[in-house]
């Protein structure tokens, strides 16, 4: 009973960071039309650039998330305003093909910049766990929860509350209406596709402080995202918060009682299941 | 087909059939890489080109025929033809089992759910006995490249000439119209169920075959290479390339691309990576109908016709 308390807990605390992963991915889909492919591989860059920030400038990952908060939003924001928008009215497989070649372009310069080595981020506190009961609480990731839940409420409240927020999601809803109110569609994609980069980013230095990072952890962690996505529907954070939450628990549930290596067949298997019998998710809206 | 267009291809044909008398072992070697990629390019197009149903994952019926011959051969001593038409029904059970619930999928749907079963797949044969778990099947040396590139050609002109036929059937013009508009071709009689998982298992066919070949010519296969997903990247990126739906454009996109991947590796191997990803965004961006159409109508239109493609389709 203890162990499949620890290993439930071990599933939320996953889940946290898988909803923080999509989170991103979810918000360009919805409102640009975009899966971004390259979702995984930004993730991958913000997991460099707190490991640079904490091994060279001993900047803690936690409190340099603001940072590569930023500088994510600009590369973000570069991207979409220089190149996926000259793409984004043309069909639909091209836009996903763009971003699969984004995919492999950064997948290929982070080879030759950073070197395939395994890289972690080891604050002092890495090892350090709190034991609650017969529950052991690493501390690493905890800080790496509590900031997701904070993230993903965070972005709800500001899609709820301010003004850019509502841009966003009445471009979402309507573009053309949208445009008659007065939001300048190149700069609303470009601020949409920038958070959600930025989003990707943090996610990054989350899962740099509870797993290696290497130049290739993309693709499969864009995969995990848009199963997130697809679980927890489009429109609202806290769904994506749910679908996270979802998929880190079958993982380690798979992984305690099948084994290890289906850990990854139960989330895609999942992600085919839901694709099939509910395509606009499963809190999403029906189709 | 004009009577010179036609001799032009079989002088082409008959100067890649020629390669092993006169070229080199290194360019025998490339030439069987090259057309088996360029096989799965074409295999790619019937699915994603003609039908228009982006498939990114191919690779899986690469991977099932390489373990077809790979456990027909190595697990029960059978020759390799017999392996190769093992991979064949496994390919082809595959695509309809799976190709009926997922081909009901569209757009970014599809791409993704097919993304997803190849990732799966590698999880799954990894934890198959019969087909060496991790470790992988060493299959019976055979050093003969002359016939592995032989063997390639011809499965690769075998492609072509099913492509070009199926183009001017009724079968093709099916494709196209699910392609166009599918609620369209349902109505004018179109089963387009059936067509779709046709055209699914007749590219799982030839991808399978070209995998029967390469997994006999490396004599080792384990799950990590037979399903790895990069192929998935390399034959959509030369289809497309080349001219995604037409007969002859991913053959060109195919072998155009081999060969300048094959002078950048030799070079650094991350630049030829590298390489794939920036033409990808250029060709999307630039040429999104592919070299063919890009030949045809830059003779008109010169560079106006790179300004026209970003104008059609930017914010």
């Amino acid at each position: 009973m203890d162990l499949l308390a620890q290993i439930l807990v071990n599933g939320v605390l996953q889940g946290g960071l898988y909803a923080v992963m999509a989170l991103g991915l979810a918000l360009v889909w919805g409102v640009l039309n975009i899966v971004n492919l390259a979702h995984g591989a930004f993730i991958m860059l913000g997991g460099y650039a707190s490991w640079y920030l904490y091994t060279y400038l001993h900047i803690d990952p936690f409190l340099g998330l603001p940072l590569t908060a930023v500088v994510m939003f600009a590369l973000g924001y570069g991207i979409q305003r220089g190149l996926l928008n000259l793409v984004i009215r043309a069909p639909m497989f091209n836009t996903l093909l763009i971003t699969f070649g984004l995919e492999v372009v950064l997948t290929y310069l982070a080879q030759l910049v950073f070197s395939a080595d395994f890289r972690t981020i080891n604050p002092p506190y890495a090892g350090s766990s709190l034991a609650l009961g017969p529950l052991v609480l690493p501390v690493a990731r905890m800080a790496a929860f509590a900031v997701a839940i904070f993230l993903t409420v965070g972005m709800w409240l500001f899609l709820l509350h301010t003004r850019l927020g509502r841009a966003i999601r009445a471009t979402a809803q309507n573009l053309v209406a949208a445009r008659l109110y007065g939001v300048e569609p190149r700069h609303l994609y470009a601020m949409t596709f920038g958070l959600g980069i930025a989003l990707a980013g943090m996610a990054g230095t989350l899962y740099g402080t509870v797993s290696q990072i290497n130049p290739y952890i993309g693709a499969s962690l864009t995969a995990k995202s848009f199963a997130i996505a697809i679980i927890g529907g489009l429109e609202n954070p806290l769904g994506v918060l749910v679908g996270g939450l979802f998929l880190g628990i079958v993982e380690s549930l798979t992984t305690l009682y099948i084994g290890q290596t289906y850990a990854d067949v139960a989330s895609f298997g999942i992600l085919v299941l839901v694709l099939i019998v509910r395509p606009g998710g499963l809190l999403g809206r029906t189709t | 087909m004009k009577t010179w267009k036609i001799g032009l291809v079989l002088a082409a044909l008959a100067v890649l059939a020629g390669v092993p008398w006169y070229g080199s072992d290194v360019l025998v070697q490339f030439g069987i890489n090259a057309l088996l990629l360029a096989v799965l390019a074409q295999g790619w197009n019937i699915i994603g080109g003609y039908t228009g149903y982006a498939s990114f994952g191919n690779s899986v019926f690469y991977g099932l025929g390489g373990y077809g011959v790979a456990i027909a051969m190595v697990q029960w001593q059978l020759p390799f033809a017999v392996g190769m038409g093992f991979g064949v029904v496994l390919a082809v059970v595959f695509a309809v089992l799976l190709g009926i619930p997922v081909l009901r999928l569209k757009g970014h749907y599809f791409a993704i759910a097919t993304l997803a079963l190849s990732q799966v797949m590698t999880a799954i044969v990894s934890n198959v006995g019969i087909a060496g778990q991790n470790i992988g099947l060493v299959l019976p040396p055979l050093n003969n490249d002359p016939l592995f590139y032989e063997l390639s050609l011809g499965l690769l002109t075998i492609a072509t000439l099913t492509i070009w036929g199926m183009t001017r059937s009724r079968f093709g013009f099916g494709l196209i119209a699910i392609r166009e508009n599918e609620e369209g071709a349902a109505v004018m009689g179109v089963n387009t169920t059936l067509y779709k998982v046709m055209a699914f298992a007749l590219s799982g066919i030839f991808s399978a075959l070209a995998g029967g070949i390469h997994a006999y010519w490396v004599t080792f296969l384990d799950p990590a290479s037979a399903f790895d997903i990069s192929l998935n990247v390399k034959m959509i990126i030369m289809a497309v390339f080349g001219g995604p739906g037409t007969v002859l454009g991913p053959i060109v996109g195919a072998l155009t691309l081999s060969t300048i991947s094959e002078f950048l590796s030799s070079e650094v191997t991350s630049i030829a990576g590298l390489f794939f990803g920036l033409v990808i965004v250029v060709a999307v961006v630039l040429m999104p109908r592919g070299l063919a159409d890009m030949l045809r109508r830059m003779r008109k239109m010169g560079w106006g016709y790179f300004i026209e493609n970003i104008r059609a389709h930017r914010l």
